[in-house]
């Protein structure tokens, strides 16, 4: 026993000050969410009551949340998360088995993943404009420009698919990333495997469909998880677009301006508790996953 | 170099990982002050885990370590006097030879002057004083290797861990520097605990050695003694290159027969009065060419290899081949790995080897003669070696 | 990618199909420079010129008049973020870099439940302690300057820079570690002696990741933080956040408060790449 915590006392001691801190900030921080969540705090001063589950029963009623907020942020998951991972894979595909000027493709992919959310829904903002006749602008201009008569309404539009439109910076955001780890995916295939492949006669696309995809699975679910924490969890990106347009409105933000602009603490603190929910239903299986897997 | 060797006692050491696989069982091992021992077994026989505890770097699950008369069963690593010399030789990669070679001082507060005397006499020792200010990365795999074993000289610990240290090395060059690691231990005298999967180095650098498998301890003992009196069939067939052959046999009436053969047991042997099956082993070098003297065998050559001045005739006996956990584990690398091109052969296939210059027949059968006084009997059951084989060179000796 | 597949013999189709990918792979690339594109020319007109209708055509003479109209009204935001994005960064790889070794070669029972539970802390909703946050913060008199937005940067910043260094770790032989303890290496020592010194490129990664991050948040920043303290994000959502704001201005600013974190992937790509990866564990 004195030999183990010889051996391992200096360790734990080294890592202790951040272990405290993450415990705090995180774990205390969420429980202490958790409590503000279930009082009656509006206002500047917390109350300390205890009102059970009347915030979250409120959340239910509440027309904001139910009818605009969580089918927003499904619709934008679904969208943002299948157009990333299809653009982020035709691009690696395209890149696979490399070609001249390969490095110069990859970076422009990716850059946009290098700038803050804001920078990005400031320019989109001005691209996804739908002025109409002699103020079409951004991309409906280009379009038109381009003999394109495509027009997109969804944008500031009454249309309910306002949302998926923020799909477009988003995705352009974060396919780059989604390339990045399909490609590192693919060509973590052993060269072996897929000459013997090809010695066993398969064709590139069956090579690619026997040999390739199942090793690609673990980068799917990967890649799923990140986008879709990322999708429910952003705020900024939908602030700078166009902070009070209900249309593209999400928990996130509801969250933001009914404790921060409105005072109502408990209803935010709510909000945030299921975002966490939501958050955590898909990363702690992640977790768990990786962590296990790495053991074997 | 004045060093104080120190001998190393283990007693009923054991180690269980966790999940339950027991690496190591009740060992007891004691290694002589100034003793060059060897551990030797298969993959996974606990070889490596014995010496790992030994450093301290594994933590025993029972039983005790001694190294000299100190107990230093829960001493950590760091505290204890031993230096190691690892398979990969885990040089630091960001510090220069010398500075690789010095660390061990540095950390126990040997004083600069003292450090730069004994790492420059070392580097002297062992060729590396031009090397001195390189970085590991620029080395070929002999100077790594050397300035592995220069980190763990000049260090004059009570006692050398080797873990494969050789491993690495390409073919021609480990049997040079095998040869000259017999002459450091001889010019150092330091107490030197050798771990290898290879009984050829085990059989040349160990004054004794210890064949483990599955954790037990085999055998503990000189390396003619391993070699002349095995006491299993695992240690039978373990040492030795080529292997010992294996055949079925039963004893009767003062012979031994197998595949249709039977030969006389020698005058007075322990079991010319016995009627039971026994396994026969037989080693390749008690064959001959046919007609001095001994048992005469009529066999048909399956393969012949030639070696230049000798040759392997391999040829196959009408008897089922001897398959027992114990011959598995000895010929494959890793434990019950079935490694066979050929599984479908099930007959028992004997190697002799004879000298390069006897005729061989075009065809049909060559008869070899065989050395009735070297033939080894197991129980087919326990594997044990049965009283009647070639002595033990201690017990009786040439 | 290889000489091996350089070499390798093609079917007869494959000219046409290397075409066809040039093709896609050109008209993907457009889609993603386009907004660059926008954003360059606008920023480059001279503010007469500047017309939001005609956004996409070529300006008739470069002109840096817009920057110099926005600088000065970033320029503190963009002094705060260096002042907090550099301590934050490297305080918490300093920090990722000690975890990441006890996580990976100076594990106690348990360092694996431990570091999951430290990742986790990757992942949250940051709403979720935003409350809690903006209550201690007050009530410890941080909320308002820098040095409470380093404090969150760095220990949010924990799990990844920990994740980082101690994949870096993990790929380091544990016979290095071994030799160092027979040897008469401590804790300390070994991570002293022998990790840190060939910690150097998870550094870089570990840096330029918390940097970015740190550059490009907003959240933190806007809660925690007064007027004459904010971070370039906030001070460029101020800035340009309306659509009342003239389009070149936004434009301009937006490039200005790009620039470090895209000098940053352009110069030191391959590190920030790794970065990437690691965020996405080893699945």
């Amino acid at each position: 026993m004195m030999r183990r915590i010889r051996a391992w006392g200096p360790g734990l001691v080294l890592i202790l000050p951040s272990l405290i801190a993450l415990a705090i900030f995180v774990y205390g921080f969420l429980g202490w969410n958790l409590r503000v969540s279930v009082s009656s705090w509006r206002g500047l001063a917390p109350a300390h009551d205890f009102v059970g589950l009347a915030n979250y029963t409120a959340l239910w009623d509440d027309l904001r949340f139910t009818r605009f907020d969580v089918p927003n942020i499904a619709l934008f998951t679904v969208v943002f998360v299948a157009g990333a991972l299809a653009l982020g894979f035709a691009l690696a595909a395209l890149l696979d088995r490399g070609l001249p000027g390969e490095q110069v493709f990859r970076s422009i992919y990716l850059f946009p993943m290098a700038i803050s959310f804001i920078a990005t829904a400031i320019i989109w903002r001005w691209l996804l404009d739908n002025g109409e006749g002699e103020s079409t602008t951004g991309i409906n201009k280009l379009f038109a420009d381009a003999g394109l008569a495509w027009h997109s309404d969804w944008f500031k539009s009454g249309s309910r698919w306002a949302i998926a439109a923020i799909a477009l910076p988003a995705g352009w955001s974060l396919s780059g990333y989604v390339m990045s780890l399909f490609l590192a995916g693919m060509r973590g295939v052993p060269e072996d495997l897929r000459e013997a492949a090809r010695v066993d006669g398969a064709n590139a696309p069956r090579v690619f469909w026997h040999v390739v995809r199942p090793m690609l699975l673990p980068v799917l679910m990967s890649a799923v998880v990140i986008l879709a924490h990322i999708s429910l969890k952003t705020f900024d990106l939908f602030y700078a677009m166009d902070q009070k347009n209900i249309k593209i409105d999400t928990p996130a933000l509801y969250m933001w301006f009914t404790t921060f602009d409105g005072g109502f603490y408990a209803r935010g603190a709510a909000i945030a508790a299921l975002l966490l929910l939501g958050v955590a239903t898909v990363i702690v299986p992640y977790i768990w996953y990786s962590v296990r897997a790495e053991r074997r | 170099m004045i060093v104080k060797p120190s001998g190393i006692r283990l007693e009923g050491v054991g180690k269980r990982f966790r999940g339950g696989v027991d690496a190591v069982r009740d060992l007891d091992l004691a290694v002589a002050p100034g003793e060059f021992i060897v551990l030797v077994g298969p993959s996974g026989c606990g070889k490596s885990t014995v010496l790992r505890m030994i450093a301290g770097l594994e933590e025993v699950t029972s039983g005790r370590i001694l190294l000299g008369d100190t107990d230093v069963t829960q001493e950590l690593p760091q505290r204890r006097d031993v230096a190691m010399v690892f398979q990969s030789y885990a040089l630091y990669p960001r510090m220069t030879v010398r500075k690789n070679m010095a660390f061990g001082l540095r950390m126990r507060g040997t004083p600069r002057t003292e450090r730069d005397r004994r790492v420059a006499e070392v580097a002297r020792t062992l060729g590396l004083d031009h090397l001195l200010e390189r970085r590991p990365a620029a080395l070929s795999g002999g100077q790594r290797q050397r300035v592995a074993m220069g980190r763990a000289i000049v260090r004059e610990p009570r006692v050398f861990l080797m873990d494969e240290p050789l491993s690495n090395l390409d073919a021609k060059l480990r049997v040079t520097v095998r040869a000259q690691l017999t002459q450091l231990h001889q010019r150092l005298g330091v107490t030197t605990v050798y771990v290898t999967h290879d009984q050829i180095e085990a059989m040349t650098l160990g004054q004794r050695v210890a064949v483990l498998r599955d954790g037990r301890l085999q055998q503990f003992d000189t390396p003619r003694a391993l070699f002349r009196a095995p006491v299993n069939l695992f240690v039978a067939a373990f040492i030795g290159s080529p292997a010992m052959n294996f055949v079925p046999a039963q004893i009767a009436g003062g012979e031994v027969r197998f595949a249709g053969h039977a030969i006389a047991l020698p005058l007075g042997s322990p079991l010319a009065g016995a009627d039971r099956r026994v396994i026969l082993g037989v080693r390749p070098t008690a064959f001959a060419p046919a007609g001095v003297g001994w048992a005469q065998l009529a066999v048909t050559p399956a393969v012949v290899e030639e070696l230049g001045d000798e040759r392997y005739v391999l040829f196959d006996l009408d008897a089922p081949r001897v398959d027992t956990d114990a011959t598995r584990a000895a010929v494959s690398t890793r434990t019950g790995d079935d490694a066979l091109l050929l599984p479908d052969e099930t007959r028992a296939r004997f190697t002799a080897r004879l000298p390069a210059d006897l005729a061989l027949p075009a065809s049909g059968p060559l008869t070899v003669s065989m050395d009735p006084s070297r033939l080894h009997f197991f129980d087919p059951d326990t594997g044990a070696a049965l009283p009647g084989g070639p002595e033990s060179p201690a017990a009786g000796g040439p | 990618m290889t000489a091996r597949g350089d070499r390798r013999i093609r079917s007869r189709w494959a000219p046409y199909a290397l075409t066809a990918r040039y093709l896609a792979l050109f008209t993907l690339a457009c889609f993603f420079l386009m907004p660059v594109y926008a954003l360059l020319v606008t920023a480059l007109k001279s503010p007469v010129e500047v017309s939001v209708v005609r956004m996409w055509q070529w300006p008739h003479a470069l002109s840096l008049d817009n920057f110099r109209i926005v600088w000065p009204k970033l320029r503190d935001g963009f002094g705060n973020s260096v002042m907090m994005a550099l301590p934050a960064s490297v305080i918490s790889s300093l920090l990722g870099a000690a975890n990441g070794f006890v996580l990976a070669k100076w594990r106690f029972p348990g360092a694996d439940f431990v570091f999951a539970l430290i990742l986790f802390g990757m992942f949250i909703p940051y709403q979720a302690v935003l409350i809690p946050m903006f209550q201690t913060m007050s009530y410890t008199g941080l909320r308002g300057g820098l040095a409470g937005l380093v404090l969150v940067h760095v220990i949010y910043g924990l799990p990844i820079t920990t994740l980082i260094f101690r994949s870096y770790f993990a790929g380091v032989s544990e016979e290095l570690i071994e030799a160092a303890k027979v040897d008469g290496a401590g804790m300390l020592a070994s991570f002293a002696f022998i990790a840190l010194p060939i910690a150097p490129p998870a550094f870089a990664v570990s840096m330029i990741w918390q940097f970015t991050s740190a550059w490009n948040d907003f959240l933190f920043g806007v809660l925690l933080t007064t007027k004459d303290r904010w971070p370039i994000t906030v001070a460029l959502n101020n800035i340009a956040g309306s659509q009342a704001v003239p389009f070149n201005e936004a434009m301009a600013s937006a490039l200005l408060a790009c620039l470090p974190t895209l000098l940053v992937y352009i110069l030191l790509g391959r590190f920030f790449l790794r970065g990437l990866m690691a965020g996405a564990l080893k699945g």
